[in-house]
């Protein structure tokens, strides 16, 4: 490997706010950073990315002046005027009221009175978009949703006004529309305010978009960031149309108790209202939406993982509900899942072999019991894991193991469909990439129809066939996964799709809480396009192409 | 660096030396016996440790006896409520979390003291003194194993209620059932003890540290007071060292797996 001095700006004049010269971090005579070198610019925006363990967190600390016990520091990190990190997980004081955090935060850095900083951090939640009446200064953090509370730490920083700020993992776990609104707006300000900002995270955050400059972290080495490492396919019409319909879904609901309100009445969650769905022979069909959409709970409806609260499901046209033991058995054996956390969905008493091996006694009783060693290694080495696997316990399988055991024990009663709830969710980038691959070998192998669930709208889409797009427990777009990628009409398919591209998404706020859902459209509140009739009638589905369904009053108004 | 699995190290030791100590500790009581002259010693010219040790058989003892009579009433009682449905469950659990609130260690001497003592009601007494604290445990342990993703997982491949039971709910909850049901002896050791000492606990052929303290403050004598003051904040010590381990490896699921679906 060359030393490669990221070449990021002419020669400056004089001293940038951030500069390393062979920065080299080690602890003990291991070499965690080695040699790094980087000059940042007042006012310019750096995504520095690297996998798991890379050696971000030491980064930042380091120049942030803040290292970490027992780490020795070579070269020179340099960095002018003043400086803030803002640690992983975003931490504040969990019970402490925001307007006391931010009078102390502000008065010790700017030496101002509570009022005047309380003022100060008021402009700030303004340049983050929080508009002024989901402002809770009174409530400590921990009372805040996880999208205020990074909003508030956002602005916090920006109240103080350092010269250079260094985020962790900022806005980490936020629904990518959020995150990326949020990143956005803390990046214009950085130039505005010609502030030097550090974002650090995974590659797979989007914090690529925000930034002017990228680097990442692999092997201790500070180097440009590749060209988009795993380029995605682009979607296979070759695939083509399937066949007649396997899975019909009609009016299917999903609702929880919620109690008894003062009135007497039944008071009840409803997660996903009423819906159809349809899957045809060797379609993969993507659920997208984000965290409240409901694509999780319809995903287990669909395999009566529980039933439905309404509604019904049929597979090749045997209602499932009506089935009895035998024949829901026949059922399960076609309709497979995979897991969002497959080390969750195995039992940590039994070995892999064990459960893979009960799988087969209880779906395919047909096979003698002296051949089931033999399928579950077949089956474990067709999903590239070795046959020696079946003797591990779950809690020794990494996350790309645990993932492909779930898909081994999927795949093992040969089943003729998979419903997979953000099957990879749980792993990195690179992770991501083989598993994709074994997981659309299988399908294409098997000519198996998917029905897939993501929050990450782009890969989704390129994987799929034909899509939905849920908002609160409702479909407010469907169509082909080609007609959505280059043509969505809803604004919360655009959105999603922005924050995948690492744009800026026209939406504002936050999602509702699923308890107090707006009026209308469930999406009025963050709309760029809302209306006031958007809360007078929810929105229902039309046709705007053939084959592509928008609910939204005014999809056709630019 | 990591202070979590520091913190873990260290509780790991405690429960080893915990378990080391109640070993110790119950050979010496069964041994010390033997090493006085057969007879029943007199306690007033007898050596003091001696007579602590020889106390330690009936205070540990009892303390097995009661204890795992307390276990087996709250494990009952949790099992009982998580099977019998959402609103018997509610009502016995919330019954459980009251009496579990209340001064229960005064059971033992006021129903020994207004009933007239004896061993089997005094047994009885104090493990209904410690059933509720399992009997909390355990349900918590088991609501959150019924929550888990690998019974949904049992689910889609088909398995009856049965079978799920079999292969899945019951392997998963031994180790939690066992380390909510341990909790139970530290509790007996000090319930009992208090009675002892007030003059309510075991009956007199038996003895016991609880009684030799008091006796001992009663006689203003220290140094019978010292040794079994001293066994009997061991033993304790001990017994709740061995308890929290054990719900620690019970948090920490079988062969190093999580028990809880939260990751880091
Ligand atoms: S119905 Fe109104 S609020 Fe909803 S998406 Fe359309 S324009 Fe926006």
């Amino acid at each position: 490997m060359t030393t490669i001095a990221p070449a990021l700006a002419d020669p400056p004049t004089t001293n940038p706010p951030v500069a390393a010269d062979g920065l080299t971090l080690l602890a003990g005579d291991r070499v965690l950073i080695d040699r790094a070198d980087l000059r940042l610019e007042a006012g310019a925006v750096l995504a520095l990315t690297g996998g798991a363990g890379a050696g971000k967190t030491l980064l930042l600390r380091a120049l942030a002046g803040l290292p970490l016990p027992g780490v020795a520091q070579a070269g020179q990190a340099h960095v002018d005027g003043r400086r803030l990190l803002i640690a992983q997980g975003g931490r504040m004081a969990p019970q402490r009221p925001l307007a006391l955090q931010a009078a102390d935060v502000i008065g010790h850095h700017l030496g101002l009175d509570t009022s005047a900083a309380l003022r100060r951090m008021a402009d700030a939640l303004d340049r983050m978009g929080v508009p002024a009446a989901a402002r809770r200064f009174d409530l400590p953090p921990d009372r805040l949703p996880d999208s205020l509370r990074w909003a508030a730490l956002f602005a916090l920083a920006i109240a103080v006004g350092p010269a250079v700020l260094l985020t962790d993992a900022p806005a980490a776990g936020l629904d990518p529309t959020v995150r990326l609104r949020l990143l956005h707006r803390l990046a214009d300000w950085a130039r505005e305010s010609a502030v030097a900002l550090i974002v650090a995270g995974r590659p797979e955050d989007g914090l690529d978009g925000p930034a002017d400059q990228r680097l990442a972290l692999h092997g201790g080495r500070l180097l440009p960031t590749p060209a988009d490492p795993t380029p995605l396919p682009a979607p296979n019409p070759a695939r083509g149309r399937a066949g007649t319909e396997v899975m019909t879904a009609r009016s299917v609901t999903v609702s929880f108790p919620l109690g008894v309100s003062p009135t007497g009445e039944e008071r009840r969650l409803t997660v996903v209202h009423p819906l159809d769905l349809d899957l045809a022979d060797g379609e993969t069909l993507v659920l997208l939406g984000e965290t409240g959409s409901g694509k999780a709970m319809l995903a287990r409806a669909l395999l009566h993982l529980p039933p439905p609260t309404k509604g019904h499901v049929a597979w090749m046209g045997r209602d499932l509900a009506k089935a009895d033991a035998a024949g829901m058995r026949r059922i399960r054996r076609d309709l497979q899942p995979l897991f969002p956390d497959p080390a969750a969905a195995l039992d940590p008493a039994m070995t892999v072999g064990g459960q893979l091996a009960t799988v087969l006694e209880s779906l395919r009783p047909e096979i003698p019991a002296d051949r089931r060693a033999h399928r579950v290694a077949d089956a474990l080495r067709a999903v590239g894991l070795s046959a020696d696997t079946a003797t591990r316990w779950p809690a020794t399988l990494n996350p790309p193991e645990a993932a492909r055991v779930g898909l081994a024990r999927a795949l093992i009663p040969e089943p003729r469909a998979l419903v997979c709830d953000e099957p990879l969710a749980t792993l990195s980038a690179e992770e991501r990439a083989d598993f994709w691959d074994d997981l659309l070998t299988a399908r294409d192998r098997r000519r198996l129809p998917v029905i897939l669930t993501t929050e990450r709208v782009e890969e989704g889409l390129r994987h799929a066939d034909r899509a939905l797009v849920l908002l609160m427990g409702r479909v407010v777009e469907s169509g082909d996964a080609d007609a959505l990628l280059h043509h969505a009409r809803h604004p919360y398919t655009q959105a999603m799709l922005s924050a995948a591209r690492g744009e800026a998404p026209a939406l504002d706020g936050d999602a509702p809480s699923a308890l107090r859902p707006p009026d209308g459209c469930a999406l009025r509140l963050r709309c760029p396009k809302a209306r006031s009739f958007c809360a007078q009638a929810v929105p229902a589905l039309e046709q705007v192409a053939p084959g592509h369904q928008v609910a939204c009053h005014y999809w056709d108004t630019p | 660096m990591n202070p979590r699995s520091d913190h873990h190290t260290r509780r790991h030791g405690r429960g080893a030396a915990g378990l080391a100590l109640l070993a110790a500790l119950a050979l010496a009581c069964t041994v010390a016996p033997l090493l006085s002259d057969g007879a029943a010693p007199l306690r007033a010219d007898s050596d003091p440790v001696l007579t602590a040790l020889t106390d330690g058989r009936g205070s540990l003892s009892f303390a097995l006896l009661s204890g795992l009579l307390g276990a087996g009433l709250g494990l009952g009682w949790a099992v009982l409520a998580t099977a019998l449905g959402e609103r018997t469950e509610r009502r016995l659990m919330a019954a459980a979390a009251r009496l579990a609130g209340l001064p229960l260690a005064l059971l033992a001497p006021l129903g020994a003291g207004l009933m007239g003592g004896g061993l089997p009601l005094l047994a009885l007494l104090v493990a209904v003194s410690a059933a509720p604290l399992v009997a909390g445990l355990a349900h918590g342990e088991l609501r959150d194993l019924l929550r888990r993703e690998f019974l949904i997982a049992a689910r889609a491949a088909g398995l009856s209620q049965g079978a799920i039971l079999r292969h899945h709910l019951i392997p998963n909850a031994v180790r939690p059932l066992l380390a909510a049901g341990a909790v139970a002896l530290p509790r007996a050791l000090a319930v009992e003890s208090f009675a002892s000492l007030l003059g309510l606990g075991l009956p007199s052929p038996v003895g016991s540290w609880g009684a030799t303290i008091g006796l001992a403050a009663r006689l203003g004598d220290g140094l019978a007071l010292i040794p079994a003051a001293l066994l009997l904040s061991l033993s304790l010590w001990a017994l709740h060292a061995v308890a929290d381990e054990a719900l620690s490896l019970a948090a920490e699921g079988p062969h190093g797996g999580a028990a809880t679906d939260a990751r880091a």
